[in-house]
């Protein structure tokens, strides 16, 4: 009796070492054939019942159906396992995931207005508003207000485009610090992004029309400190945390003291290498800032003694060329598909 | 302006790197926009001709003997024709480092040749504005001594950007000032002693008439034993390093006093001055003058002369006369150091086309002190080339001290945020040339005489913040003061931008400014525009002439340009004439090109698209609904274009371009258009939700055959009324017309949703209903009903 059951039990362990080792239902099938098939060794085994005593045929006989019973299960078990085999390698042929995908038929947000729009929401998120204006302006609010007389040289510096005597495109939007401040008292926190035009050739770094945005902090307090503080803020914003931003001393009629403000070339980050989004200086030139002129304080009826404030005017053209790398500025107004979905 | 390091080194002690003092420089408010490097050069040293002879084997060339101060003199072959005995030149030794050659011993045609005699060019200075052959240096200088030491020509040339507020800085010694200040070193600055003292000749002191306020002072001095001829070499290549040509001692002179202190300076030939008398006046019509540069200037009204009894002797502020120039046999002149009102000689400089260096200092006005330290240092340089100066006679406003300025330690703190005490501030303004009279934390301050753009407390502060450096003045993030400016407008475009970006339209931007070419094919399509358009006065070109009305034009150029389908938008300003000067509103507009449907001619299924997102966009940014209703535009095709209302008002206007407008604009395929005047977008209004009925809604679908003129949204309204409360929606689905449904009608189909709020409502109930509606059908448009 223990002779059969060793020999089962043995016989049971190959069969499930077989079953588990076929992949597919080819092998599988064979060893089904191998061990319970008509001369398997299952069969085999039951013929040798016939040797026992006539006393012990009828027990052995129910442990070798056992043992068939558990080795059916067994093929059961492994046959559904190579069922899934197979169904999982049919899916997993399906399709090719690296096939060039299909294009959502979104639209794009000028990269000019992506620039403009992170520059204003660093200063929304700091509580400055955001206000627009005309971009025909009488020369009261582009040079008068602003401490710019008419025989002033600095008007000079701006070449506008004229449309009467005193009307012109405006060349700056620093007009907006008079509007602003004429509209409401002070404490006052704007930025005024906006279109200005010039009397430049148009080429590859210059176009007669461009985009600023103008800045203007006014309140008790408000010093030189606030204005290096709050533009390198913006910088690092949009360029990354180890921008750079440099004030030089310069002159604005309507600011005093007054400030180029240039930051590390992002591209060569001023490792001295020649470098076509800098020419080599390392630096980028962003535009003029400073502290809001008593001139143009008392001209809008604020007390310079009580109040002080920062203005500052950035190029938004200047930006995105050098956040974008854009070879020419012209691209911007080309619009090119092309252009606008690299930059979407 | 051109500002050779050499120069500056003069009047104060700097670091040997031009890139150290540039940045300094950059960071006093002058941006250097250029260094020019100088070559390397050495062994040049001062040589005196001693001996001269023919080479025994060349015709061309001949040996010198070069006394160079030690020892036996050099014997060296030249081919320049221009040297003489007892010449004093430059001389290349052995070993020397020319910027092309290094000297060696060498022997020309069997002479051994113990050197080179030097041109101009061989020391890297322009060729054309020296000797044509050797370089000739002054009899007297040191033989021996180094060249390149001597005149500075190792020393790089900074190419100095100023300000228009400090034309007192558009000199060598203002920037030196400026140096020494922030570095905290001595200005060795010159004496503006002047040396001429005594009386002119009887009857021959020179007399100013000031006829116009447009010269404020007018420093007019006599020099008589004047030789023309070359100024001293260490003059001519000061001059030619900073970029100005030497000419001759006399016009050198008054181009190295104005280079020095920004002073322009005149002189005239005594002899051609009638009565020595001169008239500074307002030009006459008709007036010319022959200018030195050898051009007939008709003078223009803006123009302002210096005049003698007789005749225009110069521009004032901007160029001279030929006929009182200085001339080869000129042995007195009259030396002007005048003052002049900067608009009014920018106004003049313009209207004659002309720009000098003179003019460029001058427009930006000159401080009046600065005439007698010009006059001074030109008389002590005339001096010393022999001349005799008498008394310099000042014409116009006596010279006086600014205005004091006071200013407090508060003012820089409140300004700078920097805390810096009463000693150190004044310890800034007076190495700038300030007077400070200190009390206190309060600072009286007088600003130099050369300074006119220092006028109060704020102008100090900058002064002091550039001393300091504005690297020093720590960065730190404000806090900001709420306030209640509203960032409204800009809210709304954003807004807009997204919502069309998100319904697949790409955001473009185009020139504000157009040509004619941008009116040519509507004007081709018989089309005027109902504005009136406006024109820049100053274009820089004919297609920038005109300011846009419309942001359509420019859209179909650019959808002309593209040839395949895109959907695109504009946000930006259009500009008209109207009572008012001028009308500028912000304008969104919206299209796209698309290819031809297979569709029948009464259904368009791209102006559906552009409706529904227009439709979709109001929605998106008001939170309203609207409705359209047909309309007639300009440039649109007649049955394809709709205005959609929102309470009766226009919001939006949209439709196919004309086809022969598309056309015009080189489109071969249909455009669609929305307008809309951002002024005319409703408030934002908050949606209100309604929760829907608990119970089961049920829906009639029917087609009604109406005429052809009777509007989709008509057949809407009258359901929807006839329905009432129990209504849920209404929609017109489909259309069809042809024969089935006879001429002149077309068929609609519609569903109506009916609902109830508190119970199922029934089949009866809906039937009766739809009695009602066919009904109001029936009697409103003369609706049929389609089996």
């Amino acid at each position: 009796m223990s002779d059969l059951a060793n020999s089962l039990s043995d016989l049971e362990r190959r069969f499930a070492g077989a079953a588990a080792h076929a992949a597919d239902t080819r092998e599988l099938d064979a060893a089904r054939v191998a061990f319970l098939g008509r001369s398997g060794e299952v069969t085999l085994l039951r013929r040798s019942i016939g040797q026992l005593p006539a006393s012990e045929r009828p027990d052995a006989g129910k442990v070798i159906n056992a043992a068939v019973e558990r080795m059916e299960s067994v093929f059961e078990r492994e046959s559904a396992r190579i069922a899934n085999l197979a169904f999982e390698a049919e899916l997993s042929r399906e399709i090719d995931v690296t096939f060039p995908s299909i294009e959502p038929a979104a639209g794009t947000i000028h990269p000019i207005r992506r620039v403009l729009r992170d520059a204003c929401a660093y200063f929304e998120r700091r509580g400055f508003a955001v206000v627009l204006g005309p971009e025909v302006e009488p020369d009261y609010y582009n040079f008068d207000a602003l401490n710019i007389p008419p025989t002033h040289p600095a008007r000079e510096g701006f070449d506008s485009f004229f449309i009467t005597d005193t009307l012109l495109l405006r060349p700056h939007t620093s007009p907006m610090q008079i509007r602003t401040m004429q509209q409401h008292a002070p404490p006052i926190a704007v930025v005024a992004p906006g279109r200005c035009y010039r009397r430049d050739a148009v080429d590859a770094r210059h176009l007669f029309q461009f985009n600023q945005v103008e800045g203007l902090l006014v309140a008790e307090g408000i010093h030189f400190g606030h204005l290096k503080g709050m533009l390198t803020g913006l910088c690092r914003e949009l360029f990354g945390s180890d921008q750079r931003v440099r004030f030089r001393p310069s002159f604005f009629p309507f600011t005093e003291p007054s400030a180029e403000v240039d930051t590390t070339c992002p591209k060569c980050k001023a490792s001295g290498e020649p470098c076509n989004m800098c020419g080599g200086s390392g630096w980028i030139e962003l535009g003029g800032s400073g502290m809001v002129h008593p001139n143009v304080l008392r001209e809008v009826g604020y007390d310079p003694d009580v109040y002080t404030g920062w203005a500052f005017g950035f190029g938004i053209e200047r930006l995105g060329l050098t956040r974008y790398d854009i070879d020419d500025i012209r691209r911007f107004v080309d619009s090119d598909p092309d252009f606008l979905k690299q930059l979407a | 302006m051109r500002v050779p390091i050499s120069w500056l080194r003069q009047y104060v002690d700097l670091p040997e790197d031009a890139d150290t003092i540039a940045d300094r420089l950059a960071m006093l408010g002058f941006p250097v926009e250029d260094i020019v490097r100088r070559p390397l050069v050495t062994g040049v040293v001062v040589g005196k001709i001693v001996a001269l002879e023919k080479h025994p084997n060349a015709d061309r060339l001949q040996v010198g003997k070069i006394d160079v101060g030690s020892g036996t003199p050099l014997t060296i072959a030249t081919a320049a024709t221009n040297v003489a005995l007892n010449q004093t030149i430059p001389v290349a030794t052995i070993g020397a480092q020319l910027p092309a050659i290094k000297i060696e011993r060498r022997k020309m045609r069997g002479v051994e040749s113990e050197g080179m005699m030097v041109s101009a060019d061989e020391l890297a200075l322009p060729p054309d504005w020296f000797e044509d052959g050797i370089m000739q240096l002054d009899e007297g200088t040191p033989l021996g001594t180094n060249v390149v030491e001597l005149f500075g020509l190792a020393d790089d040339v900074l190419d100095v950007e100023v300000t228009s507020n400090r034309v007192d800085a558009m000199s060598i010694l203002g920037l030196a000032r400026e140096l020494a200040a922030s570095y905290g070193v001595p200005l060795r600055a010159p004496s503006f002693d002047n040396p001429g003292t005594g009386e002119d000749p009887a009857g021959t002191a020179p007399s100013v008439t000031l006829e116009t306020a447009d010269c404020t002072r007018f420093v007019a001095q006599q020099f008589d034993s004047v030789r023309v001829g070359p100024a001293p070499a260490w003059m001519r290549i000061r001059l030619a390093l900073a970029g100005q040509r030497p000419i001759n001692n006399l016009v050198d002179v008054s181009n190295y006093v104005m280079l020095e202190t920004a002073q322009p300076l005149h002189f005239y030939d005594a002899s051609r001055v009638s009565g020595r008398h001169f008239i500074v006046r307002d030009a006459r019509p008709d007036e010319t003058l022959h200018t030195l540069d050898g051009e007939d200037r008709k003078l223009t009204p803006q123009s302002f002369v210096i005049a003698d009894g007789d005749k225009v002797l110069a521009l004032a502020g901007l160029m001279g006369g030929a006929q009182s120039e200085v001339r080869p046999e000129t042995t007195a002149i009259v030396l002007e150091s005048a003052n002049f009102n900067g608009a009014r000689v920018r106004r003049m400089a313009m209207s004659l086309a002309m720009r000098t260096e003179a003019s460029s200092r001058h427009e930006k006005t000159l401080a009046p002190a600065l005439t007698d330290m010009g006059a001074a240092r030109a008389a002590q340089l005339l001096v010393q080339l022999g001349a005799h100066a008498y008394r310099p006679h000042p014409f116009g406003s006596n010279v006086f001290d600014a205005d004091v300025i006071t200013l407090t330690v508060r003012d820089v703190r409140r300004l700078l945020g920097l805390q810096l005490d009463a000693d150190r501030m004044s310890a800034h303004l007076r190495a700038l040339g300030c007077n400070v009279v200190t009390a206190a934390d309060v600072l009286t301050v007088t600003p130099p005489l050369w300074r006119r753009d220092l006028t109060m407390a704020a102008d100090l502060v900058e002064e002091i913040a550039r001393m300091e450096g504005y690297d020093e003045i720590e960065a730190i993030e404000p806090s900001v003061p709420s306030h209640e400016i509203s960032s409204g407008q800009y809210l709304l475009e954003n807004r807009m931008a997204d919502t069309l970006a998100a319904l697949g339209y790409h955001e473009i931007a185009n020139y504000a400014l157009q040509g004619v070419d941008m009116q040519r094919p509507l004007e081709q399509s018989g089309i005027t525009p109902s504005h009136k358009i406006v024109e820049i006065r100053n274009p820089l070109s004919e297609d920038q002439r005109y300011l846009r009305w419309a942001l359509g034009p420019a859209m179909l150029r650019y959808l002309g340009r593209i040839g395949a389908p895109m959907r695109v938008f504009e946000i930006g300003h259009v500009f008209s004439l109207d009572e008012r000067p001028i009308v500028e509103e912000a304008v969104l507009a919206f299209g796209f090109s698309a290819p031809r449907l297979d569709e029948p001619a009464w259904r368009d299924s791209h102006f559906l698209r552009l409706k529904g997102d227009a439709e979709a966009l109001i929605r998106a940014v008001c939170g309203v609904e609207v409705t359209a209703a047909r309309d007639v535009r300009t440039g649109y095709h007649p049955g394809k274009t709709a205005v959609l209302l929102h309470d009766g008002r226009e919001v939006a206007t949209l439709g196919q371009i004309d086809p022969r407008v598309a056309r015009a604009f080189d489109i071969d395929m249909p455009v669609y258009l929305s307008n809309i005047y951002l002024d005319n977008v409703p408030l934002y209004r908050i949606p209100r939700y309604r929760p829907p009925s608990k119970f089961p809604s049920t829906y009639r679908d029917l087609a009604v055959v109406v005429d052809l003129d009777v509007a989709a949204e008509r057949i809407r309204e009258i359901v929807q009324r006839a329905i009432g409360e129990l209504c849920t929606g209404v929609r017109v689905f489909d259309e069809y017309r042809g024969p089935q449904v006879g001429e002149g009608r077309k068929s609609l189909a519609v569903r109506a949703t009916i609902q109830r709020s508190d119970a199922t409502i029934t089949d009866a109930e809906a039937d009766q209903v739809m009695k009602r509606v066919l009904e109001a059908l029936q009697r409103d448009v003369g609706a049929s009903i389609r089996e």
